[in-house]
């Protein structure tokens, strides 16, 4: 990485700064390899022609100012942007060796392996083991209803064995676990975060992609989410957006910037990009001159 | 009910006042006093205390414009109360003569006989249950799927051009669909389906689902349109289907407002009268067997509108229609007390979480 | 956690088979025949007619038996792995039972009607197989159990009707019941619901089955149902202006204008009979309820939602303005003739009319102009205050403003419902529904010298109104006036439809407005 020994050249100019960090390399294989990536909401452009391969079972953080196109970038991962009338999306994305963006593409499968946890926490109104076991349900992987048991097909050793399990993984289980049948709308806020992090890893993900999932926690709440993120990042590739820059620098392996106009300015070791940016738009915001 | 709130309010802002305006108030509420015993006196004296009061009103806009502004809204709200009171009152206290030479037989008696001047509603209160229920079978399940079609399914723009056709739908007066019926539809079920007289329950009460759908299927995609977007985007990014996501979370979620516009639809299927009227023979026997929903027999509506000409002469008959009335009174506000509960839990549900 | 589902992961991309272009074959018989089965229904091809030669009837059975051949050969290709699907290990209960009901309801029919067996056979019998039936089909993959009910009901529909046991000339009176079924109308409805069943199995098999099949399935019998009903409430609007349109340009024409249907009164004087009066009459039923009752309902609003303490007080009220407004109209009729009408001139009034109406729009308008004011946001009222501006001039200059589209519209809507009201007018306003002359309210007022100083005559005098012109038609019989009472209907839905459709679009606009 000889990046990192070069120092901010304001007299490289923004395209030879692009080259190289389009050459960035890290360790390990490639979850999604994004190539010239184009997102308009009518006739606004939102993503400019994005190019950016992420690495598995790391976090990667997307930064940027409000309205720079990053969470517009991440929905577009897990086609999650299709629900969107009027957006349209060119270019590709790959996953497991095929671009996501084929006509034939399943997206139950998709949506399955690439997970998503939202901005402000959005549990269904139903108990917390319900919660959980919603996707499971969904794809026919549990089963507890009157005709599985019936028929002898009664999940229900699975459900709970899986609901401790996603629990724990989100951190959540040592404050829950004597109230699983309890309507998940009364835990707190980060605590609802948390179960929609247990609910998306409840499904069996490669990929975790979180829209500023402590954007709208207090500052407790917000480290226990960080430190989740953290420890995901043992099993999953997560890819998250923050407006918050500490939070990025402490948590993510990579980083990169995006501003204003849906511009992929900078991509690459979180280290080097907070210590040593290359764009000079680049130091101006994470310095604060600007954004 | 209301006493120590309104008296106190009224104690409250009479207390803010100097003297000139609380002699102007008094007056004022005095002259609207007197009209409106006047128009149950002697309607042609409404005037002198209607001028009086209009006067009082002038005089206090322009000296004391924000206390009269409060006043008059009181006073309109006093009115409405009264006039809505009066209303109720007037219908329970009509109904009271041939419930007293009835007594609960009133119910359950089936006989409507002017000879005897023996009046039982049975005969009607089956009449509308049988229309009800059809109209109800026809209503909810098609009303909801196609709310679900128009909030779920659809497309933006078929969203956007169907859902106004559908409240425009809601609006076809009653008198038209009557007409249709009983030009078109009762020949045709003559033709078809051989009926031996003109007009079925079974045709009111397809009639008045289809006149209710409109309202059924707007009133619950609004309460789908209601649960929030964020709740259904966590569903879909689980890898379940946009179906899968209907069912198990939008419907779920907005069930207090589907049964809220189910209700709506039911009571509005209880109380339509000109559809019922112009399809259906004035019969005033059941069915003869009970569940011939191809038979011809009266509503409570229908009873009404059918009979109150000819019953203005003999006041028993007139008592019983009132008692119709009431039957129907008490059955919808039942109703709408009902779908108000289950609204106001629903707010209270999906309010929790925002 | 991935591990636990083991390490093969499906793949992302959807195989497609040659299942999908199979399927569509039932897919499409359904979507014609339920066509076709409307088009028996409303009459306008009978079953014995012939396309290329064939009755209906027969090509009818033809499909059904085509549909019931190939579901059941997609169900065997998917279940014995030749084409690749991803079905559940059981069908849903709720299929499971829908197909449980209908076994109940053939079996039971075919054993109490055409075997004639009593109720102690037949209902064990019918409940047997509807058992059965659900059964089965939880008991089976998703791929079984979808196509296989499915085709065994076309197949049973196709032979029944193909050898001519449920023919044209086919009838059955069921006992207890005044109504006959004939033959046309049986194969319609076996075409409705064959074509039904057919969309969704065929929908379904061409995802594949599983959830997404499920969700297709489900979407193509919605949509279906949809547009079948979009399509019969066009057309009865389409069959009013039809019927009606005739009637209302009679004699009409551009230059000089005439328009004598909505422009002339009825009576030998005219060459063609006109409803003039009864628009008139709706006109001023409508402004007499308006002014009686948009004041009283309003400022009543206002007082509930600015001045009084929000607690059990208003909560009644509103539970009590609910109540009536859900409270039939013809209630309204029956309190104005028992009430009003003796006190107003002891005769039919336009006042007594604009009064009912009145009294029937007071809960609406309280009811809409309430949801209004409480939509203004607090933090209006709250910036108001804050400025030191008392409670008065906030409601004038703040919150009144802003509510005023949502009063407005429920104003609109209201008159929108009231000008086709028929049954609280029907004793209190006509004596004359076919009326030559119009009520002239603003050129009747006369002062007097004794109380009360000022009278109108047609306001205290009898009118018509349109809905009650179409009630005449009907009271009168059915014959020559059928084609004036499609004219009426034309008019007064064109009336009502307007203010329904400026409601709706001042509400679409100040939604809109108030997103942005």
């Amino acid at each position: 990485m000889s990046q990192i020994e070069t120092q901010t050249t304001t007299g490289e100019t923004e395209e030879q700064i692009r080259d190289e960090w389009l050459e960035y390399e890290f360790d390990g294989e490639t979850a999604l390899s994004v190539e010239d990536l184009d997102v308009f909401y009518g006739n606004d452009q939102a993503l400019q022609s994005i190019d950016m391969d992420i690495p598995e079972k790391s976090v990667t953080a997307l930064i940027g100012p409000s309205g720079c196109g990053k969470s517009t970038f991440l929905r577009c991962l897990n086609r999650m942007n299709d629900r969107i009338d009027a957006a349209r999306v060119e270019g590709t994305v790959e996953f497991a060796g095929e671009n996501i963006y084929d006509d034939d593409v399943n997206l139950v499968e998709l949506r399955k392996r690439i997970g998503m946890v939202f901005q402000s926490p959005n549990p269904f109104p139903k108990s917390i083991r319900e919660n959980i076991s919603y996707g499971p349900r969904k794809h026919g992987d549990i089963d507890t209803g009157l005709v599985a048991r019936l028929l002898g097909r009664d999940d229900r050793d699975e459900e709970e064995e899986l609901v401790e399990r996603c629990l724990r993984g989100a951190a959540l289980w040592d404050e829950v676990h004597d109230r699983l049948d309890d309507n998940a709308l009364g835990l707190s806020g980060g605590q609802q975060q948390r179960l929609c992090i247990a609910r998306a890893l409840a499904v069996g993900p490669d990929v975790l992609l979180m829209d500023e999932p402590a954007s709208a926690l207090d500052p407790i709440a917000t480290s226990k989410i960080e430190d989740l993120v953290e420890d995901l990042a043992e099993e999953y590739t997560v890819v998250i957006v923050t407006h918050n820059m500490q939070q990025a620098a402490r948590i993510s392996d990579q980083t990169a910037v995006f501003l204003t106009g849906g511009e992929l300015v900078e991509y690459g070791d979180t280290d080097q990009i907070f210590e040593n940016p290359q764009s000079q738009r680049v130091e101006d915001y994470i310095t604060g001159k600007f954004g | 009910m209301s006493g120590a709130s309104t008296t106190q309010a009224v104690s409250r802002s009479v207390a803010e006042l100097d003297w000139s305006a609380r002699i102007a108030g008094l007056v004022g509420a005095l002259s609207l006093l007197a009209a409106f015993a006047a128009f149950i006196v002697r309607p042609g004296a409404v005037v002198f205390p209607a001028a009086v009061f209009a006067a009082v009103a002038l005089y206090g806009w322009f000296t004391y414009q924000a206390e009269t502004a409060r006043s008059l809204t009181f006073l309109a709200t006093a009115s409405t109360l009264v006039i809505l009171g009066v209303i109720t009152v007037y219908l329970f206290v009509q109904a009271v003569p041939i419930a007293r030479r009835m007594g609960a037989s009133l119910l359950t008696s089936s006989t409507w006989d002017v000879h005897a001047n023996r009046y039982g509603l049975a005969t009607m209160m089956w009449g509308t249950l049988i229309t009800t229920i059809i109209a109800t079978l026809v209503s909810a399940p098609l009303g909801v799927a196609g709310a679900v079609f128009i909030s779920e399914i659809a497309p933006k723009s078929v969203r956007e051009a169907v859902k106004p056709a559908i409240e425009l739908l809601a609006g076809i007066p009653s008198i038209v669909y009557g007409f249709i019926g009983f030009v078109v539809l009762n020949s045709y079920m003559m033709d078809l389906f051989r009926l031996p007289t003109t007009g079925s329950l079974f045709i009111v009460g397809l009639v008045i689902g289809v006149m209710a759908l409109p309202t059924v299927i707007s009133v619950s995609e609004d309460a789908l349109n209601a649960v929030p977007n964020a709740m259904k985007d966590g569903s879909v990014a689980l890898g379940s289907t946009d179906w899968q996501t209907t069912k198990s979370v939008s419907i779920p979620a907005a069930i207090s407002g589907i049964s809220a516009a189910v209700i709506l639809g039911v009571g509005r299927a209880l109380g339509e009268t000109m559809a019922a009227t112009v399809i259906l023979a004035n019969v005033t026997t059941l069915p003869e067997p009970l569940y011939d929903v191809f038979g011809n027999t009266i509503t409570l509506t229908s009873a009404i509108a059918s009979q109150y000409g000819v019953a203005a002469g003999r006041p028993m008959q007139l008592s019983a229609l009132f008692a119709a009335g009431v039957v129907l009174f008490i059955v919808v506000l039942a109703l709408s007390i009902v779908s108000q509960t289950i609204e106001r839990r629903m707010q209270q549900t999906l309010g929790g979480e925002q | 956690m991935s591990e636990s589902y083991g390490d093969e992961r499906a793949n992302i991309v959807a195989e497609t088979s040659a299942v999908d272009q199979l399927a569509v074959i039932p897919a499409t018989f359904g979507a014609i025949a339920f066509v076709v089965g409307w088009a028996i229904v409303f009459r306008w091809i009978s079953v014995t007619d012939t396309l290329a030669g064939i009755e209906y009837a027969t090509l009818l059975s033809i499909g059904h038996l085509l549909a019931a051949a190939v579901l059941c050969a997609v169900g065997i290709f998917s279940t014995t792995g030749i084409v690749d699907t991803e079905p559940d290990d059981s069908t849903g209960l709720f299929t499971a039972l829908a197909f449980g009901a209908i076994a109940f309801i053939g079996v039971g029919l075919t054993a109490s009607q055409t075997l004639g067996t009593g109720a102690t056979v037949w209902f064990p019998t019918s409940l047997v197989a509807a058992v059965l039936v659900a059964g089965v089909v939880l008991g089976v993959p998703e791929d079984l159990g979808v196509t296989l009910p499915v085709a065994a009901f076309e197949l049973v529909v196709g032979l029944v009707v193909l050898t001519d046991v449920i023919g044209p000339s086919w009838v059955w009176s069921p006992n207890g019941f005044s109504a006959s079924f004939v033959g046309p109308i049986a194969i319609a409805a076996f075409a409705m619901v064959g074509s039904l069943l057919c969309v969704w199995a065929g929908t379904n098999a061409s995802k594949g089955f599983g959830s997404r099949g499920r969700e297709l399935g489900a979407y193509a019998l919605i949509s279906t149902y949809a547009v079948a009903l979009l399509a019969i409430l066009a057309l009865l609007i389409i069959f009013v202006v039809q019927n009606g349109l005739n009637q209302v340009l009679k004699g009409a024409q551009l230059w000089p204008f005439k328009l004598p249907f909505v422009l002339n009164g009825y009576g030998l004087q005219y060459d063609v009979n006109g409803i003039f009066p009864a628009i008139v009459g709706t006109v001023w039923l409508v402004v007499g309820a308006v002014v009686f009752a948009v004041p009283l309902a309003v400022g009543a609003a206002v007082y509930l939602t600015e001045y009084a303490d929000q607690g059990r007080f208003t909560r009644i009220v509103e539970t009590a303005t609910n109540g009536l407004w859900s409270t039939p109209s013809i209630v309204y009729g029956l309190f104005a003739f028992a009430f009003l009408l003796p006190r107003i001139q002891n005769d039919v009034t336009l006042l007594t009319g604009q009064l009912v109406l009145g009294f029937m729009l007071l809960p609406l308008v309280l009811i809409t102009s309430r949801e209004a004011l409480q939509n203004v946001p607090d933090e209006y009222r709250d910036a108001s205050a804050a400025l030191g501006v008392t409670q008065w001039q906030t409601i004038r200059s703040v919150v009144l403003p802003a509510a005023i589209p949502g009063v407005l519209t429920g104003i609109i809507l209201g008159i929108g419902r009231i000008a086709g009201e028929t049954a609280p007018i029907l004793l209190v306003l006509v004596r004359e529904p076919f009326s030559a002359s119009t009520p002239s309210v603003l050129g009747s007022f006369h002062f007097t010298a004794t109380a009360p100083f000022i009278t109108n005559d047609a306001l205290l005098g009898p009118a018509t109104a349109l809905p009650y012109q179409l009630f005449a038609v009907i009271t009168a019989g059915v014959g020559a006036s059928q084609e004036f009472g499609w004219g009426t209907a034309l008019v007064l839905l064109c009336v009502v439809m307007f203010f329904y459709a400026i409601g709706i679009t001042t509400r679409i606009y100040f939604r809109k407005k108030l997103r942005q």
